[in-house]
């Protein structure tokens, strides 16, 4: 069995010396007609290669861009769509972190494609395996205003289009591991039917791709049966808010590749190793998948302060070490 | 009932009060000397002489405007939470966290006991209230939204945090009373970010907020997702409830139509997340719908939210319409209630 320590999705874009503004900075002078796009994207690139740095130096096994050029999850998509406009700031989940929430009118079309670029910058420039992080179909429709005129399941169809369409780009351009984000399902459970179909049909476009559904910010215990017969190479589960989902999982077995988001993503409070690996350990030996991904419970970008952030990965290592030690 | 609460503790109110949710905006020379105060340019006195300089302003702003119920402004408050972290045991402020596109802010880091070391808001109450005779409320955050928006590297649960947090902001609410504030307000604008939470311990902690005080309670609650915690939310302990109204489109409304609402309620008229200042019809109208579902005696006027992000103008402009209003709908609630009688 592999045990890898990986990156969840994003990471803190700015930190607080006064040399790590540049990415804030450079935004401010973006948004005032200073510097064209194209200079801010620069600017983009630069962090993303520092922060794909620091992940390596924590010694990552799976390290992502960051998302640095993500407004957030769920308008970075939807931004770049025909058929939706982008609305207000609403609360994500149960954060202190604010999205623009999409509005959208009808079918839905991407003007181009939007992840590749940024991925086949971010690979050019890490040494360790990338890992692209979508959100999910179901997650973007269910956190837009839909006033399509068609129900949910429509909305679902158009996103699922758009975002199978994506990762076919990414496949291309080479990524073989790809995280689909997929949080709100935990809260609406009935709507499980749209859900899969969703989720199956972007299986098809996944190609040589291992494909993993990512869930957090809710307990995904009661879910986890279903979620583990869905045809995807693995499920990446927030443990924070989930007493019982260890017990879960050995229950019902590990599947293929499993992400364990272990080391919490929201709290600067910094984990017990030895309670972690104790967890981690019951979890292998119980129901042993094929691949272990130890990681934050979800991303770190928009939650943590930079210097927390990389203590929270250093931890991700530290906890992955001992357990691949004590195998 | 509420009417009555009020005139017992001696406060004479006109139908419809009107006030404002807490927040201006700083004046720029209050801004300039905060950044020099950062940079270590300028003494904390200098600081304090044009904190207090513009609360003044801010008073007399009020006064000219016709309000009925004032707030000193906060301009010796930076971010709502860390405000009072700074000023209570068992904090430390974090490095920069992200809010939303560009935005950052400094969070609170629970790191041991939470106590009340001593008075936090009280002596700008009272300077705020010596400068007029009309009231001026007290003004905390409350329990629930300082946990939820601090990280927590001490208590072993959400619910201890809240708990502990109740604690202290209860001293700093019976020394405000003690002071002689009469109203006395909580902010809660994260109460409904667990909904399953205002059972478990956010009412519980309101509670010990409160208790044994005597005082007029309002709650600000914004940040929406009511459909979630209403009407359980009518169980907060408060007298007052200031809800962010015209932002959420109204939609309250239908909620209060299906279940009754028992409390005072301080209705949101005007957008403060808007540079467009409404005409008079509009904020007319969304009063008129308001009195379709409350009886006047339990409505009070104000702004969404603090108007700390509108311009000087725009906060002008925002409350001679919600005032102008408020007149022109005032005449027929009088009319009417003398009719009851």
């Amino acid at each position: 069995m592999k045990i890898l320590a990986s990156n969840h999705s994003s990471y803190p874009r700015v930190g607080d010396g006064p040399g790590e503004q540049k990415h804030r900075q450079a935004y401010t002078r973006m948004e005032r007609g200073e510097i064209s796009e194209e200079e801010f994207e620069r600017v983009q690139d630069e962090i993303t290669k520092e922060v794909i740095q620091r992940q390596i130096s924590a010694a990552l096994d799976i390290v992502t861009d960051g998302q640095i050029r993500w407004h957030d999850p769920i308008s970075h998509l939807a931004r770049h769509l025909e058929g939706c406009e982008i609305n207000g700031l609403l609360r994500f989940f149960d954060t202190n972190f604010y999205f623009r929430q999409p509005v959208v009118k009808g079918d839905l079309r991407r003007r181009r494609p939007i992840l590749k670029r940024e991925f086949e910058f971010a690979k050019k420039v890490s040494a360790k395996l990338l890992k692209p992080v979508i959100t999910g179909p179901y997650t973007l429709a269910k956190l837009s205003i839909n006033r399509s005129g068609s129900g949910l399941r429509s909305v679902v169809k158009w996103f699922t289009k758009v975002v199978s369409e994506e990762i076919a780009d990414l496949v291309e351009a080479g990524a073989s591991l790809i995280q689909i984000e997929e949080p709100a399902i935990l809260r609406n459970p009935g709507d499980w039917e749209v859900f899969q179909e969703s989720i199956e049909e972007l299986v098809s476009s996944k190609g040589s791709s291992d494909l993993l559904l990512c869930t957090y910010f809710g307990d995904a215990a009661p879910l986890y049966q279903k979620l583990s017969k869905l045809p995807v190479d693995g499920l990446v589960l927030d443990f924070t808010y989930s007493p019982k989902l260890p017990e879960t999982i050995s229950r019902f077995g590990g599947g293929k590749k499993l992400g364990l988001g272990v080391v919490d993503g929201r709290n600067t409070r910094m984990e017990n190793s030895d309670e972690m690996t104790g967890v981690l350990r019951r979890i292998i030996s119980t129901s042993g998948p094929e691949e272990i991904h130890v990681m934050p419970s979800c991303g770190l970008g928009d939650y943590l302060p930079s210097d927390v952030a990389f203590q929270k990965l250093k931890k991700v290592v530290e906890i992955t070490n001992t357990v691949r030690a004590s195998l | 009932m509420t009417r009555k609460k009020l005139e017992k503790l001696g406060l004479d109110l006109p139908l419809l009060p009107t006030t404002t949710v807490g927040s201006f905006p700083k004046p720029p020379y209050l801004l300039k000397a905060r950044r020099d105060f950062m940079s270590g340019q300028l003494k904390s006195e200098e600081l304090r002489a044009l904190e207090e300089r513009a609360t003044k302003e801010w008073i007399k702003f009020q006064e000219d405007m016709g309000l009925d119920v004032l707030v000193d402004g906060e301009m010796y408050r930076g971010d709502m939470a860390t405000y009072f972290a700074r000023n209570l045991d068992g904090f430390k402020i974090s490095g920069l966290v992200r809010s939303y596109g560009n935005r950052y802010y400094r969070k609170p880091v629970i790191t041991g006991e939470v106590k009340w070391r001593g008075p936090i808001t009280v002596d700008w109450w009272r300077f705020a209230q010596e400068l007029t005779e009309k009231p001026v409320k007290g003004m905390i955050t409350g329990p629930y939204t300082m946990m939820d928006w601090s990280f927590n590297e001490y208590y072993p649960s959400r619910r201890d945090a809240c708990l502990a947090m109740a604690k202290a902001l209860h001293e700093e609410v019976r020394a405000l009373a003690k002071a002689g504030a009469k109203i006395i307000q909580v902010d809660e604008p994260a109460i409904s970010a667990r909904p399953e939470e205002l059972h478990e311990f956010a009412v519980e902690a309101m509670e010990m907020v409160m208790k044994g005080v005597d005082a007029y309670f309002i709650t600000h609650i914004c940040y929406g997702a009511f459909e979630f915690i209403y009407p359980g939310m009518l169980d907060l302990p408060a007298d007052n409830f200031d809800l962010e109204m015209s932002n959420s489109e109204l939609d309250l409304m239908d909620m209060f139509r299906a279940h009754p609402f028992t409390k005072d309620l301080s209705f949101g008229v005007v957008d403060v997340h808007s540079h467009i200042v409404e005409d008079v019809e509009t904020v007319e109208k969304r009063i008129r719908r308001a009195l379709e579902v409350l009886k006047p005696e339990q409505l009070w006027i104000d702004p969404d939210c603090g108007l700390k992000t509108r311009t000087h103008d725009e906060t002008l402009g925002k409350l001679r319409t919600m005032m102008e209003a408020v007149k022109r709908v005032r005449g027929d609630v009088t009319l009417e209630a003398r009719v009851r009688e």
